[in-house]
Formats: structure tokens, sequence, C-alpha cells
């Protein structure tokens, strides 16, 4: 009998009904530890609370890893912030080079915490201009991605490090391998005004396809400063290039001397993998706008147009992407002209 | 700008899963998103190709993601997608061995998605993935890859075979195996063919094929891999089919008990009709045919030529510096092929004769093998030496019982499939050790004796040969077959059917014989009966009625030529045979007999009517069969296994076994064998009741009612004991009377 109740009191353990509690749950200790969970190996991370014994190099490498490993928004905006201050003092104490700097923090493009990504755009500018031009490419490649990044804030934020980028290099932005198509397809891309997607989809109908946003509020706000940002950087492109002013030497100097800037060559592609069409480097003018014109322009042209119609700030910003454009033109006629 | 207050969902920004599945949702309205998402693949390429050995744990995060992304949505955006498998063969081809690994796998899982999708085909996939697996030097990309491609393979395959695929891929693994014979990167190949035969996807000769370049590689484990896949590759595909088969079983009536206890959902009969339908499918997967598989030994191209080189190469070459243990592999392969297409190796005999010494390890290997490679069209010359050497070095009695046993249990076995390769004084001399007072030694010379009893009794002294062969002898019953010549065939039974016919064609004239007047039955007499016989009893063979009942009045005119025929081909070989004292001239009629047979196999065309009844009649007579003598079954029984599974050398070990006597913990474990462990002290009764208990089987009735409540039983009881006399009695009578009828149930009708 005694066997027989046990099991009818296992049997029936099943099917009691848990009570179920309403309202907040208590708050836990303060020296609570969590021990549900089975783990083969935990990795402690290193952190120090003083920071007095560490040399300032020292600290200036451990910031620059907290910056990407930290796990808190608030750990990683101070770790930038503690950087940016160190390039920015007086004299910059930089341990490991721009370079460093760079390799480093270039992933924090995507950051999901809009106030790292403010305090990363003021690091950069208090980066040195003459040390970023050799790392265009590279910053470019993140700009690219960060321009078609799903969070509409992320675009935003990414735009304004692509004006930093113009301002402190402009030539190579625009000069650079992939800088100038794959740049302007990003544009094209996060604007809307993209062939390629249609093409891609099989409505060839006079009907457009219903475009879906994805919880992005395409204000006119965000899409004035897009356009913007592209006629900013057709400007860039189409500028007239300053005449070399005429050296004596440059011609012995281009044979005997080493060259000055980090990889010389790099139009040869001599290591690379090859590069189609859009990789390309186009180094002058006259090939940017020769290349826009066949690809770009009637695409950008139209949207342009489009929003010019809408008025307000996108209105403007249309219209000096249209003064760009223009430009581009008038400048290339007279280029020809010439 | 007023900070703004962000929404709890919009926190969740980068969310790919659910951009993947909005996407797949309504593709056409997504295009311009996942154009988005395709230049941020594009841009993080790019960044990643750029120093993929350097790659921050982000951007292998971010990239890996949307790896993952497009991948899943590929096949909706065929145009924006183009150059994707193409990027990730790029990426895996070049930098497999610095990727991380997380993203490793899922360029590898992308690809096994674009094919599942069509987005590319088995043959690229394959292709791509095939000289990583060769070339990577991780293990764990090693193994996913490995089961990548089989898996691809099966799934390849599995509606109907893929010719044209398997060939692309065998080519590949041959030209692997081929191109660079001292590497081991052949192992891939072995692995690969070997488990695709194991699950039957190949069976053809091809992987056959490849499985022989790898025999004949330079690198030891290639060969080792090979020979291993032809010594065990075919009982291993067998054994995968019983598992296959006993696997998955659905008890149905549990399925159906289940549906009318459980609540009733659409997924339950969901489950229920998918359980119907596997049982169907594996019901018609019982009833059809069987697979005529080929073993590999079967379908090797040029048996002769693979032996020889595989002999030269590994065997006879004294360079060869593989381990005693691998050389035997081969030496059991090239005699396995020797034994079993009766190839002629002769140079193999005379290697033997280094390793035939009872101090050589693994000796009873070579002994096996010995064995294995001898079959009756090898000269017995060439076997004689090796045969008086095996009596010289192990049979004495100074060696050991075991290694005599051995030794002659060895001979016994080479005897057995070339009886002339023995003389009469060592036959004498081998057979008198049945006098040993060993047992295993005993039953050996017994076994030797016995068999030189049916094939070969002259040899032995009139006082060993035993009733039966010196019956047989005198007979001629008992014929010594002299080198290279084969048995006649025949067709088992046969004679049984004959009989059976004629039987039946008495019968019928019988019958007609009473119901007619007999005015033209002489006449109609053939064409009648057989007639009846076929459309009574099987309707298949009612058409060809006529055509039959020709034929055999064909062969029933020409009985009386038979036997004068054969009696004078008789005596013309009684004149030059060689035993003619004692064969009997009586002995005409089963001669008769047999070529009477023989005329019925070769005259009439047999019906599958005719086959099938000849199949009951060959099971009814094998009843009577068990009672007389089965001399030679038993011999043709013995070749047969031989042939099938090769001798190992637990065959020639076994006889000493016999006079083994055992240790005791040796017998407790024999004792052991079978019953529950019992690790406390605990009655058998207990252990099996928990046992069944955690089995989650039910109790007997007994058992209910010793358990049950007390209480509930009470009532019972006290009514019980107020009952009348009368009352008991009526209880007790009844109890017994449905006893009788078997219970409740009514078990016992």
């Amino acid at each position: 009998m005694g066997s027989s109740m046990r099991k009818k009191r296992e049997k029936k353990r099943d099917f009691n009904k848990a009570k179920l509690k309403v309202g907040r749950e208590k708050a836990k200790a303060a020296n609570f530890t969590d021990t549900s969970f089975k783990s083969k190996s935990i990795v402690v991370n290193q952190g120090v609370l003083t920071s007095d014994g560490i040399d300032s190099a020292e600290q200036f490498k451990l910031n620059l890893s907290f910056c990407i490993s930290a796990r808190s928004d608030n750990q990683r905006r101070e770790a930038v912030a503690y950087i940016t201050n160190q390039i920015s003092s007086n004299p910059p104490n930089n341990p490991v080079g721009t370079s460093g700097v760079l390799a480093k923090l270039l992933p924090l493009l995507s950051d999901a915490s809009t106030s790292v990504r403010a305090q990363l755009l003021k690091l950069f500018r208090a980066l040195p201009p003459a040390e970023v031009g050799a790392h265009v490419e590279k910053i470019l490649m993140y700009i690219r991605g960060g321009m078609t990044h799903l969070s509409p804030d992320i675009r935003t934020d990414t735009l304004s490090v692509l004006d930093w980028l113009l301002d402190v290099a402009g030539d190579e932005v625009v000069s650079c391998s992939g800088g100038w198509l794959k740049t302007i397809n990003s544009f094209s891309s996060m604007l809307g005004w993209n062939p390629n997607v249609g093409s891609a989809m099989t409505s060839k109908g006079w009907t457009t396809a219903s475009k879906a946003t994805l919880g992005t509020k395409k204000g006119p706000e965000a899409q004035a400063r897009q356009i913007q940002a592209l006629a900013r950087f057709l400007e860039v492109g189409f500028k007239p290039e300053a005449p070399v002013p005429v050296k004596a030497a440059a011609y012995w100097d281009n044979i005997y001397r080493l060259p000055t800037t980090p990889n010389p060559f790099a139009y040869l592609n001599l290591f690379g993998i090859p590069r189609d069409e859009e990789n390309e480097m186009y180094l002058d003018r006259g090939s940017r706008q020769r290349v826009f014109d066949i690809k770009w322009r009637a695409t950008i042209a139209a949207g342009m147009e489009g929003a010019r119609k809408e008025g307000g700030t996108v209105g403007r910003a249309a219209a000096a992407l249209g003064r760009a454009l223009n430009g581009g033109l008038d400048s290339s006629e007279s280029g020809s002209g010439n | 700008m007023p900070k703004r207050k962000v929404a709890a969902l919009e926190k969740v920004e980068a969310d790919l899963v659910s951009l993947q599945y909005k996407i797949r949702r309504d593709p056409r309205s997504y295009a311009q998103e996942f154009y988005d998402q395709w230049l941020a693949y594009d841009a993080q390429r790019q960044i990643f190709v750029s120093s993929p050995a350097t790659a921050s744990n982000e951007d292998v995060k971010k990239f890996h993601d949307l790896v993952d992304l497009v991948a899943h949505v590929a096949n909706l955006y065929p145009e924006i997608t183009a150059p994707f498998p193409d990027h990730l063969k790029e990426l895996l081809n070049q930098h497999h061995a610095v990727l991380d690994k997380e993203l490793r796998e899922k360029i590898v899982g992308s690809l096994v998605l674009l094919k599942r999708k069509d987005v590319i085909d088995s043959t690229s996939l394959l292709t791509t993935l095939f000289p990583i697996l060769i070339n990577t030097p991780s293990k764990t990309l090693r193994s996913l890859l490995y089961t990548k491609i089989i898996s691809d393979l099966r799934e390849a395959n599995s509606k109907s075979t893929n010719h044209k695929l398997n060939r692309t891929i065998q080519t590949v693994l041959h030209n692997l195996v081929t191109s660079d014979k001292t590497s081991t990167k052949g192992m891939w190949a072995c692995r690969i063919t070997r488990e695709l035969w194991r699950r039957q996807v190949w069976t053809d000769a091809r992987p056959v094929d490849v499985m022989k370049e790898a025999c004949l590689s330079d690198n030891e484990k290639v060969v080792v891999g090979g020979v291993r896949f032809f010594l065990g590759g075919d009982k291993e595909r067998e054994e995968a089919l019983e598992d296959d088969a006993s696997d998955d079983d659905i008890d149905l009536k549990k399925v159906k008990h289940q549906g009318t206890i459980n609540k009733k959902t659409k997924k339950r009969s969901k489950q229920y009709e998918k359980a119907i339908e596997k049982i169907k499918k594996q019901e018609k997967k019982k009833h059809a045919p069987h697979p005529l598989n080929f073993s590999a030994l079967h379908l090797i191209h040029d048996p002769q030529g693979f032996a020889e080189k595989l002999f030269q190469k590994h065997l006879q070459n004294t360079k060869n510096k593989f381990s005693l243990e691998n050389k035997l592999l081969v030496l059991q392969l090239v005699t396995r092929l020797v034994g079993l297409h009766k190839l002629t190796i002769i140079s193999l005999y005379s290697w033997f004769v280094k390793y035939l010494s009872p101090k050589q390890t693994n000796v009873t290997s070579f002994l096996a093998s010995l064995a294995q490679a001898t079959h009756n069209l090898v000269p017995p010359d060439v076997i004689e030496p090796l045969i008086v050497k095996i009596a010289n070095e192990f049979v004495s009695e100074a060696s050991a019982v075991e290694v005599c046993a051995a030794g002659i249990n060895a001979i016994r076995e080479v005897a057995l499939r070339q009886p002339l390769c023995m003389n009469d004084t060592l036959l004498q001399d081998l057979v008198m050790y049945q006098k040993s007072k060993d047992k295993g030694v005993v039953m050996a010379a017994k076994g030797l004796q016995s068999l030189y009893r049916e094939v070969y009794p002259e040899l032995l002294q009139k006082k060993f040969r035993g009733k039966q062969a010196t019956m047989g002898l005198r007979s001629g019953e008992i014929k010594l077959r002299k080198f290279g010549e084969e048995e006649e065939g025949g067709i088992e039974g046969l004679e049984l059917l004959s009989r059976y016919k004629e039987e039946q064609k008495k019968k019928k004239a019988a019958e007609e014989e009473e119901d007619e007047n007999g005015e033209k039955k002489e006449k109609k007499d053939d064409d009648e009966e057989d007639d009846g016989f076929n459309s009574d009893e099987w309707e298949i063979g009612s058409t060809d009625s006529e055509s039959s009942g020709g034929w055999i009045d064909v062969s029933s005119d020409e009985e009386d030529d038979g036997p004068v025929k054969k009696k004078a081909r008789k005596h013309k070989g009684d004149d030059d045979g060689e035993a003619p004292d004692l064969v009997d001239t009586e002995k005409e009629d089963p001669a008769v007999e047999a070529e009477r047979i023989a005329k019925l196999a070769t005259t009439t065309i047999l019906t599958p009517a005719d086959l099938a009844k000849l199949q009951e009649l060959r099971r009814e007579a094998k009843l009577d069969k068990m009672l007389g003598t089965t001399q030679s079954k038993r011999k043709k029984e013995l070749i047969a296994k031989h042939i099938e599974d090769g001798v190992t050398a637990e065959d020639i070990e076994l006889p000493a076994m016999l006079g083994k006597k055992s240790t005791k913990e040796e017998r407790v474990a024999l004792a052991r064998e079978g019953k529950p462990g019992r690790e406390e002290h605990k009655s058998t009764q207990a252990i099996r009741k928990s046992k069944k208990e955690a089995e989650g089987k039910s109790t007997t009735n007994k058992e209910k009612a010793r358990k049950k409540n007390f209480l509930m039983t009470i009532g019972k009881a006290r009514a019980k004991n107020k009952r009348s006399l009368v009352e008991t009695k009526k209880a007790l009578t009844n109890h017994i009377a449905k006893s009788k009828q078997g219970g409740r149930r009514r078990n016992g009708v």
C-alpha cells in the first residue's frame, strides 16, 4: 500500500496546477549571484580598478581594447572619449599610431549605441588629417557598409563620417579603388534611386512594386541629409584639379627618389586580385565624369528631379545636388572645350 | 535636435533574422532592403578579403550574419546574387586555413544550402568541397566537409541514381588515388568510397576500381584502407542493411491506441497519417525484390592481373617495409582472390615456404591464407612440398599439442580443396595421430581421415576407410576426380520433378481409362493429360501446354535409345577406367536415370509452374534427406562457406581449443552470460521486476490483485463470509466451469 500511494503521488505530480504569481518579482539582493547556468569554461574580462600603477601607453591600449570589447555602452563611450582626449592633447599621446587606432575602431562605425558613434566621430575629427589619407580605402569600405546598414540612425551617422573623410582626404576618397562607383552605388541604394532593383525584380509592367519601409521613418530630414552628402561627394569628384606647380626636379625625383606616398603604384594593381569596373580606380576628373555619365547620370538626375518636386528641405538639397551635377557637366564641357 | 525617445522595438535595429523572414514572405516589396543588405555584404566582404587573417571579431560576426541572410534568400533574387556562390567558393578555397571557425562552417553550410535551393548543382558543390577536404589541416573542418559530401551524395542518389554525378565524383576519386601514389590523400577516396558502398549508394564496378587502385598505391595507409574494404566492405554493407530494417519500426497499434486516448489535434492526426505512410513504405520495401548487389570481390575487373600485381608489389618485393599485420591483410586479400576466382599464381606457393614454421608470428593466419589460396586447379605438385613442410614443422610428438592440432587442421583445409596434394605415407602418418592423448589433435586427425574417406579413400589404409567408403568404393559411387576435372552441373531435385510428372501421367491415364471407353485413348493420351495437369493446378503454364506436351513426347520416344547408348559408353569407360575391379556392372539403372533426367532439363522448357513445383518437391524431400546420408553435401557446404567468407586463423586454431580446459573465470563468465547484472544483493525476481518497470511495462493481473487496496477488497471478503452453503457451492461450481471454458475470455476456444 505504501508504495502504491507513493506512486500515485508521483503520477499526480504531473497534473498539479502550478500556482501563478502576479506582480513584480522581488528584487534580488545586492550580492546575488546567478548560478542557473552551466558552462565548460568562463572568461574573466580583465578590468583594472585603479589607474595609478599603469603607464600611459598601457592605459591607452587598455582603453582601445575596451572600445570594442566592453559590454556596456557607457564604458565604450568613455573609452572612446579617453582616446579622443589623448590624441587631441598637446603633445598627442598615441602609442599605436593612427593606423592602429583606425584598425581597431572602424568596426565601431556600426555600433548600436548612438552616443558611441557620436563620440567616435569626434575622435576621427581629432586624428591628424595627414595620416588619414593612407587608410582611405579601408575607411570607405566601412562607410559603405554603414551606409546600407539596416538602422537609419547608423546610416545617418555614417554620412557624417563620410563628410569628415571628404574634408580631410577628398581626393583620395574619389580616386581610390572602388571609391567612386561603389560609393555612388551605395548612395543610390540608400536614396532608393536604384536601377538594379527594378531589373532584378521581374515586374516589367508600368506599375512599380510597392515599397516596404522597414521601420525606417524616411523622414524628409534624413533624405535631405543623404542628398546633401551625395551632392558633396559629387562636388569633390567633379572638382577641377589644381594644376600641379612646375617643379624642375620632379622628373629626376620620379626616377631616383623613393616615393613619399604609401603604395604609389596602386593603380597598377600589381599584387591584388584583378579589379572589375566597380572596383577600378578613377584617378582623374575626366575618367570619373565619363563613367558617371555612362552609368549614373540618368538615374541620379531622374531621382533629383523627383526630389526637387517635393520641395522643402529635400527640394533644397536636391537643388544643391543639381548644382553639383551641372557643375560637373559645365566644367567637363569647358574642359573639353579647352 | 531634441533627444528622441527610442521605442523598444526600434532598438533592435540590426535584426537580420526578421528581415529574412519578411523577405521570404514578400520578396518583391523588400527588394530594396535586400539590395541594401547585398551592398552591405559586399562591403563587408571586401573588408574581410583585404585582411582575412587579422579581421576583427566584430567584422567576422557581421560578415557571418550577412552571409547567412544572403544564402537564405539568394534563390529569390537570382540576378542580384548571381556572383554569391562564386564569392563563397573563392573565400573557402583561398582562405580556408585562416578563416574563423564559425564563419568557415557558415560558408560551408551556406554552400550546401544554396545547393538545396538549386542555386548551384551538386557537381559544383562537391568539386569545391572535395579539394578542401583533402588539403585542410583542420580536423573539425575535415569532419564537417566529409559529412556534407557524404550526405549530399546520398541525397543526390536518393530518388534515382544520379549516374552523371557519380561518374564525376568517382573519376575525381580515381584520379586522387592514382595521381600521387605516395601521399596519404588517397585515404579520403577510400573513406568516401567505403561509406557510400556501405550505404549502397554506389554498387557498381567503378568504386571497386577506385579501391583497386588504392590497393596498388605506395602508401601503407591507403593500401590498408583499400584491402580492408575488399575484406570487410560487403559484410559491413549487409549489416547496415539489417540495421536499417530493424531501426525504425513503428508500432502501429501503439500509435492507434494513443490516438484514441490523447487529445485529437491536427498535429496528431498528421502524425498518425505519417506513421501509416511510413509503414506502407516499409511494407513495399519488404516485398520489393532484393537488390541484386554483387560483392566487391566479384566486381573486380581483371582479378588475375590485380592479384598478381598485389602479390608482386606488396609481398614478393623484399624492399617493402609494411608491418606484418598489414602484410597479412594483403596476403588475405590475394589468397581470397585466388581462391574465389581460381587464379593461378604459382610463385605465391613457394613464397609461403618461408613463413610456415611454428615460430612465425601469426602463423595460423598464414596457414589459413594458404588454405584459402588452394583450389582444385592448383597443380598438386606445387602444394605437396608445403604440406610436407607443415607436417615436418608442426606435426610431431615433440611439438606442443596446439601446434600439432593447428598443423593437421591446416593440412586438412588444404586437402579439402585439393585432395591430390597428399601421398599415402604422409596421410597414414597424420591419420595415426588420432591415437594421441590430446583431444584437439585427435579431432584434427579424425577430421582429416573423414575427409579422405569421402574424397579419396584409396589413399587411406584399408582399416581406416570405414564401412561406407569401402562400400562406395566397391560400388563405384566414390570416384576420384582427376586433376582439372569438374563436376557436372545439374538442377537440384530435377529427378523429383520428373518422377512427379510421370506419376501424374499415370494417374491421368488410369482415370481416362475408367471414364471413357478406350477408342482413341492411345493417340490423345499425352496431350490430354498434360493439358489437364497444367490447367488444373497452374494457370500460368496452360498456354504453352501444347508445346510442353510435345517436348515430353520427344523425350519419351528417345527413352528406348537412352539405356543402350549409356550402356555402351559405360563399358567403354570400364575398359580404360582406373578401378575396374570394384565397379559393378549392375549399376546401370542410376546412370540411365541420370541421363533421362538430364534430358528433361535439356529438352523441355521448365515453366514457372514447373519451377514452383520443383521448389515444393525439394522442400518435401529435405525431410527424407535429413535421415539419409548426406555425405558429399557436407563437403560442398563446407567449400561454399569458405568461398563466401574465407578461411580465418580461428578456423585453423579451432581444434586446439577442443581439448582445453577453461579456467574458472571463463566458466564463471560463461555462466553469467545472459543473466541480469546484479550490483547489490537482490533476488532475481526483484531484478526482473525493476527492469520491467524501467521499460514502462505494466504489471500482471495477479500482481494488481495482490496490490489492491485492502479497503477495496474488504467488502467482498465480508460478503463472502456471510454466504450460505448453497451459494458457496454455486460459486465454486461456476468457478470450475469457467476455468474449464478457459476463463472469461475463453482462452481455450
